[in-house]
């Protein structure tokens, strides 16, 4: 009897396929763009594990020591996936399962994840307000911006890498930032508990401008705030948001044909349309339009920095007291 | 008759106790930014936290913030537990339920409502503009100010329960004797009612002083990323730099500050009416 319903038991569980990720557009365009259409017609049932990345990040450390975990896929950010692929949490990714991998562009792989989507840091002004465009981001020191200029709080790493790279640091050293940084606090500088307090801000025109992902601000753009973006000369940090399988997944394969499904041409320039991710595959053909606003330039590709992601985790802690204790307190 | 509490016991054990036990201990570990925690017995997080100017400023807040609005509860609650409690109606279940009915919403969703009248272009700056009582938006939004009114809506009701299930069982005939005798309506309360309802008013004051204590939501959505109470600090620690030995110290720290006022305050309290 045992032995009768062990194989049903099993298929029942290779069928289902748990993916952390954001909620909102997020979650909504991974139903609608690989859940439904790639997926379900393999027989995989996808649920949603909807959560912030900082939860997700602190439950993935949590469970690293279980023998089951509760995730089949985690979507992270790439510094995020540093900080948790240190801890050995994550499975090497197999060439073998998936099939789209030579599609992606080689300076965004990594050992243990595939990069979905990425973006630029890029400053983003109120065309209406802002009649001289700043071009780097020094320019938001200029004291005509006064209390005009806004942050996310929750984007502090970030925020303190623009100050440093205002200052004359770079991605190996934040230290001049922290200067920068209380020189802006005099400023009145705004900060805002969340992505969409600042965009409400953006809009009711309390700021002008702001240090933002390129795709927020394409996405906001859409929703009827008069926005345009700079990317400044001292250089736009790239973020790129990256999927893995933890090494506890209760379904590995299931996650792994999930990753696969994220790198789906179609998804990927669908993404792109919707919230102004650029895709990393070589494979997705952007409309003219849409490539025109959220894709970079060749001479501001030039300018993409990217994360030295063991500084930027040691330091992560000094960064968050520095900005909790000094520039907030 | 004592197997009665065992499963209550469990649960707390279970639950409550021995996750503390492993917080406790997770405190005393060391933090490493690429190992997040490293193994030891040491009292350095804590001693780091207790002279560390930041999270001084920070206990105090919370502990002001916790006063403040456990007073301000207990001002506004207390009349409208008097009349709740001496509610002679068919509809006095009605009212109880009026007075939970702020509690069927979670915090965060009220703590949303609030959002939408507090900022800049919300309906109350938006109101006195359209008035012209004002001429440029009020700052309402991100202030302590906004904090106190978030977490005096959200605690009021367990304050105005907790005291009229006292006045409740007062005799109303108490009240008819003292006036009998000549008090005053203000004497009769400060000599008769408020001395009776003493013990409502204490378990009302803990229990709303512990909820002020620990509140997150409020704090974080009203009060905005400058203004900093414990919970949403330990939060910071724990999950935006993974600092998990630190965010255990000062999660402790709280409960010390929590349970050694709660227990001050009801000694003090109790000292006070066996006098009377």
């Amino acid at each position: 009897m045992l032995a009768s319903n062990a194989p049903l038991a099993h298929a029942a569980e290779s069928g289902q396929v748990v993916v952390g990720t954001w909620g909102g557009d997020y979650g909504q365009l991974l139903s609608d763009l690989i859940d439904k259409p790639l997926l379900a017609p393999k027989g995989i049932e996808v649920l949603q594990d909807v959560a912030n990345a900082d939860p997700r990040k602190t439950k993935l450390l949590a469970e690293r020591q279980s023998r089951r975990g509760s995730m089949d896929v985690a979507c992270l950010s790439d510094s995020d996936h540093y900080l948790v692929e240190a801890t050995d949490a994550f499975e090497a990714i197999d060439p073998a399962k998936i099939s789209r991998l030579d599609k992606v562009f080689p300076e965004l792989r990594t050992k243990t994840a595939i990069p979905h989507i990425y973006s630029a840091q890029v400053i983003l002004y109120n065309v209406n307000q802002v009649k001289t465009p700043p071009t780097s981001w020094a320019d938001l020191w200029d004291p005509k911006w006064r209390g005009r200029v806004g942050l996310a709080d929750i984007l502090y790493p970030n925020n303190t890498i623009m100050a440093a790279l205002a200052a004359g640091g770079n991605m190996s050293n934040y230290d001049p930032g922290e200067k920068k940084l209380m020189e802006l606090r005099s400023l009145d500088a705004k900060i805002y508990p969340s992505n969409e307090a600042l965009a409400a801000a953006l809009k009711s025109e309390e700021v002008w401008l702001t240090s933002m992902w390129l795709a927020r601000g394409f996405m906001w753009k859409k929703a009827g705030i008069p926005l345009s973006h700079v990317v400044p000369k001292e250089g736009a940090v790239s973020i790129v948001f990256e999927a893995s399988v933890p090494r506890n997944a209760r379904n590995k394969d299931g996650g792994f044909a999930y990753l696969d499904a994220m790198l789906d041409p179609k998804a990927q320039a669908a993404f792109a349309d919707k919230m102004g991710y650029v895709p990393t595959v070589s494979d997705a053909v952007l409309p003219e339009d849409i490539a025109k606003q959220v894709s970079l330039s060749e001479a501001d590709r030039a300018r993409l920095l990217k994360p030295d992601y063991k500084y930027h985790t040691e330091r992560m802690q000094r960064t968050l007291d520095f900005w909790n204790k000094e520039f907030k307190g | 008759m004592a197997l009665l509490v065992l499963p209550a016991c469990l649960l707390v054990l279970g639950l409550l106790i021995g996750p503390m036990i492993l917080m406790f201990r997770i405190s005393l570990n060391h933090f490493s930014p690429t190992q997040l925690m490293i193994e030891a017995f040491s009292v350095d997080n804590y001693v780091r936290a207790a002279q560390d100017p930041y999270y001084q400023e920070i206990i105090l807040t919370t502990l002001g913030m916790a006063l403040l609005c456990t007073a301000l509860t207990l001002v506004i609650a207390y009349p409208a537990a008097y009349w709740v409690g001496r509610l002679q109606s068919r509809w006095k279940s009605l009212v109880v339920i009026a007075t939970l009915f702020p509690l069927l919403v979670g915090n965060v969703v009220r703590s949303a409502g609030w959002m939408a009248l507090f900022t800049r272009d919300g309906l109350i700056n938006t109101t006195l503009l359209k008035a012209h009582v004002i001429s440029e938006p009020l700052a309402l939004m991100y202030t302590p100010k906004a904090v106190v009114f978030g977490i005096v809506a959200v605690v009021l009701p367990y304050m105005i329960l907790t005291i009229s299930a006292v006045i409740e069982s007062i005799p109303r005939d108490l009240e008819d004797a003292a006036a009998n005798l000549g008090a005053s309506a203000m004497r009769t309360f400060w000599r008769v009612i408020l001395p009776l309802s003493a013990p409502g008013v204490a378990a009302g004051s803990i229990l709303v002083f512990v909820l002020c204590m620990n509140t997150y939501a409020t704090a974080v959505l009203l009060g905005g990323p400058r203004f900093k109470m414990m919970a949403p600090a330990i939060f910071d620690q724990f999950v935006r730099g993974n600092n998990w030995p630190m965010g255990a110290a000062l999660a402790f720290m709280l409960l010390a500050v929590t349970m050694s006022f709660t227990i001050f305050g009801s000694i003090a309290f109790a000292r006070r009416y066996r006098v009377r």
